[in-house]
């Protein structure tokens, strides 16, 4: 069945996406969350941002999304890393999350990686 | 109940990876023909939250879509040939009515990039784990997968894995 070709968005915050991170690939399925910095109707490119790490966003090819400046969006795509090594995430799902709980997502996060590998490490 | 039949028929709430990680169990006599095993515990019927990120519509016949919760992806299937297959013929009509209608529904709302809570059995195909669903629900609430991930974890660690061979 061809959605078993659709990959999976690896949870990362924004901070994680450098060169020297493992989450840096080209290609990389992601998925990302972070408030609506700056938006370009012309280029739709979309930056959002996370404490002191930001991230570009191709929203090209999103559908029924309105983009407004403070909200807090996340998104599902691939990394595609320029010859000068910036990221842009390519996503094919976004949405509006205004009212998540930021400080909980992001500790949850580091409970899922645990348990994610201790699961992995019991057989 | 034996131990390993606790966990048969209700709806186990399971992280993508975990779900994709089970192994199909032979059919037994149990009422079930098919059933899947984790860490020894047999489950039939799983409920799981996540993003939309596939959906493939035969109108008459079926849905196809992926949840992405993160961890993986799960498909899914909901069947619509309610009115056309041997299955559905064998229900009554009113009930089959009733099935067809919340089914179309479903379609409606499980659109790319909305997040949605599934439940289902836990179905075979071309050795790939998917779920047959019977319950669909749109989660509006932008906290709903984190709650969901911690759930799974809580539920793993205080029920599904007690009293299992490896833990």
């Amino acid at each position: 069945m061809a959605s078993s070709a659709i990959k999976s968005g690896a949870l990362v915050s924004l901070e994680e996406i450098h060169p020297s991170s493992p989450f840096f690939k080209q290609g990389a399925s992601l998925r990302v969350t972070g408030k609506l910095q700056e938006y370009s109707v012309e280029t739709a490119i979309a930056i959002v941002i996370d404490g002191n790490a930001n991230l570009k966003i191709n929203t090209q090819h999103l559908r029924d999304l309105s983009f407004r400046v403070g909200s807090v969006y996340q998104f599902i795509g691939e990394l595609l890393i320029q010859p000068d090594n910036e990221a842009i995430l390519q996503a094919r799902v976004g949405r509006n999350v205004d009212g998540i709980d930021l400080n909980l997502y992001h500790q949850s996060l580091q409970l899922l990686r645990q348990f994610q590998a201790d699961h992995l490490s019991t057989p | 109940m034996d131990q390993r039949h606790r966990l048969y028929n209700t709806y186990v709430k399971l992280l993508a990876f975990d779900l994709l990680s089970l192994t199909q169990t032979p059919s037994h006599s149990f009422s079930e023909a098919i059933s899947f095993s984790r860490k020894g515990t047999l489950l039939s019927r799983i409920e799981t939250v996540g993003t939309v990120t596939y959906r493939e519509l035969k109108p008459g016949k079926f849905l196809k879509f992926a949840i992405d919760d993160g961890t993986g992806c799960i498909s899914c299937v909901l069947w619509l040939n309610h009115f056309s297959s041997t299955y559905f013929a064998r229900r009554s009509p009113p009930d089959v009515r009733l099935i067809a209608e919340a089914a179309n529904r479903f379609v409606a709302e499980i659109r790319l990039g909305s997040v949605a809570r599934v439940r289902g059995r836990i179905t075979n195909y071309r050795g790939v784990v998917q779920i047959t669903v019977s319950d669909v629900i749109v989660e509006r609430d932008p906290n709903a997968e984190t709650l969901h991930w911690l759930h799974c974890i809580s539920l793993a660690r205080k029920c599904y894995d007690v009293g299992t061979p490896n833990k």
